[in-house]
């Protein structure tokens, strides 16, 4: 993103682009009817409707929500120096999880459709509050690494136990699904909802992109070059927080982007932490609205989550790296 | 986007008013398409969800084919352009929200937790197809058939316990629960303190001694994890010497007039039994 012109990878950012650009006509196109993929809009009489208040938000929330998992999945794997870091990690999705759970659980999810994403973005903030309280007086990674392990087992537990007592099979089986992540049917009501708290959470991630540089020399060397780690450290988590937290309240919990995105990029940048991350924000873009098109170009039969072919197009790749750099480190 | 909706709403002004007098439905939610198979008339119907034509799931199967089958997202309903969408409480909150962004009307039903939630549905969906004397034609039926099975009830109740895959089980305040009562049975489960659809452990089960095992199959010929709980060998032992019944999950998952034919299945296990 922030970044001088020479180092600016121009034929990478041009294809990452190329690809959205190819594929979000190709969703906006792409619609899905009893029988299978339909092209077009329908008569003339369903066009707007079908193109303004289904695909197109859907097309938007695939980009925002994708974005952002590729571009805090590459801020925090710099910021650990962990390649296995992602926005899951630090309990920041499951806090989520849990707080549209509960927002199901006591049925206010019926009365008001916006109290569900409202309850997911309180959860991440509150996962964040605990994450802060466990390890943010010392501050150092691993304490926030075994901290966030600690929200996320103590969430996921929780969202079990909601489970349990939840009204009615059916609401299990809501709750469930919607655990696995979904755009179907979203509107633009949540685009509005996630892009003011998006937009900040992005923000604080691109203003800690040179700290993150300054940090793969060391917390020390980076101290001495006059970035504070702390400060860095907390831009990056209060943005993920902030912009993970809205995407977990629209769309369930979408995995493996944030995961396997920077992993396929880090050799083209050059390794550099702050060149990953408009790259990042682009291919999470791409293959989160590719998976989305691949539900809908599924033969007849109801719609796959999404949560579930993120992961099935992103761990053959991610495998074939993982093979591909330990043949390299063998050699 | 105002401006929008109010041109798309003014598209539909002209089907609403060359349309016939009754209103047109579809539904995406398996219990409500049981219910609109059951109180509308055929030509309201646009189009009920794929489980209702799947004689596992669905009481009316056969009926529900006779219709456009829809998988419950808001691109399918719109092409189907009805006057009222019916849906569950639970059926996804967006889609539901969506179609109500779009000018739809969607009716939202409850579950149907014992015979006068299904009463009240069947009213609330008589309401808004401008079926009610159909609703109430049902009804009516339903009462009669329930005073039957009151009336010839036996004065001691057998002690009873519905077993479903994954050493699950039916607890009080369930449909199922007020269909075992009907039938002259008692539900050991619910004796037991358990409340709706929670799980009864193996032991509490032996414990219990019930005279009477229910087994609600669903899927039962296909190998599930689930399934294999019904083969436990303690269970296996118990319903040895302890007589057996089977009432398909449909006729208790969802709440119609036809779940009372699973009173008349139980009521025939009891009496075999005597």
């Amino acid at each position: 993103m922030k970044s001088s012109a020479a180092s600016f990878n121009w034929p990478l950012h041009a294809a990452l682009v190329a690809a959205l650009l190819f594929v979000i006509p190709l969703a906006l196109l792409t619609g899905r009817s009893s029988a299978g993929p339909t092209f077009g809009f329908g008569g003339p009489d369903l066009a707007a409707a079908i193109l303004f208040e289904i695909r197109l938000p859907r097309v938007l929330l695939g980009l925002l929500v994708g974005g952002t998992l590729g571009l805090c999945g590459a801020a925090l794997q710099g910021l650990l120096r962990n390649p296995l870091a992602e926005p899951g990690l630090l309990g920041v999705s499951s806090g989520a999880a849990f707080g549209a759970v509960l927002v199901f659980y006591f049925g206010l999810a019926a009365a008001q459709s916006l109290l569900l994403p409202l309850g997911a973005v309180a959860g991440s903030l509150a996962a964040l509050a605990t994450l802060y309280a466990l390890a943010g007086r010392r501050g150092d990674f691993l304490g926030i690494i075994l901290a966030g392990i600690a929200i996320n087992a103590f969430a996921a537990a929780l969202t079990s136990l909601a489970l349990n007592f939840a009204p009615s099979p059916y609401a299990a089986l809501e709750i469930l699904f919607w655990m696995l992540g979904s755009l179907a049917d979203r509107s633009l009501a949540h685009v509005w909802l996630v892009l003011p708290l998006m937009i900040p959470g992005w923000a604080m991630i691109v203003l800690a992109a040179r700290g993150l540089d300054a940090l793969t020399l060391g917390e020390d060397t980076a101290q001495s070059l006059g970035f504070s780690p702390k400060t860095t450290q907390w831009l990056v988590i209060g943005g993920t927080a902030l912009a993970v937290g809205a995407a977990v309240a629209v769309a369930g919990v979408v995995g493996f982007v944030g995961l396997v995105v920077p992993h396929l990029l880090r050799s083209a940048v050059g390794y550099h932490a702050s060149r990953l991350l408009g790259p990042s924000f682009l291919a999470g873009a791409v293959l989160t609205l590719s998976a989305d098109l691949a539900i809908r170009l599924m033969p007849s039969g109801p719609e796959l989550k999404l949560g579930v072919v993120t992961a099935l197009l992103g761990a053959p790749f991610f495998l074939r790296l993982v093979l591909r750099s330990r043949r390299g480190s063998l050699a | 986007m105002s401006l929008r909706m109010l041109l798309f709403q003014l598209s539909l002004l002209p089907i609403v008013a060359v349309g016939e007098p009754l209103p047109t439905v579809a539904s995406i939610n398996l219990c409500s398409d049981q219910l609109v198979l059951s109180v509308a008339d055929p030509e309201q119907i646009r189009s009920v969800s794929w489980l209702a034509a799947d004689a596992e799931e669905s009481m009316l199967a056969e009926q529900a084919r006779r219709y456009p089958l829809n998988y419950g997202s808001a691109e399918e309903i719109l092409r189907f352009a009805p006057d009222v969408v019916i849906a569950g409480m639970y059926t996804s909150t967006f889609t539901r929200q969506l179609l109500r962004d779009l000018g739809y009307r969607v009716v939202d039903l409850a579950p149907e937790n014992n015979i006068a939630d299904i009463e009240r549905n069947l009213r609330i969906v008589g309401a808004a197809l401008q079926r009610a004397d159909r609703a109430e034609s049902l009804i009516r039926q339903m009462r009669a058939t329930v005073a039957a099975f009151v009336a010839s009830r036996h004065s001691e109740p057998v002690a009873a316990v519905a077993i479903r895959p994954g050493g699950f089980t039916v607890g009080a305040e369930t449909l199922a629960e007020e269909l075992m009562r009907l039938a002259g049975l008692r539900n050991v489960a619910a004796e037991n303190g358990l409340d709706r659809w929670g799980s009864l452990s193996m032991e509490t089960l032996l414990l219990s001694a019930p005279s009477l095992l229910i087994y609600t199959g669903y899927r039962r010929d296909e190998r599930s994890l689930a399934n294999l709980v019904l083969e436990h060998p303690a269970l296996a032992r118990l319903a040895r010497k302890t007589a057996t019944a089977t009432v398909a999950a449909k006729y208790w998952s969802c709440g119609l007039p036809e779940s009372l034919h699973s009173v008349e299945l139980l009521k025939r296990a009891v009496s075999s039994r005597q």
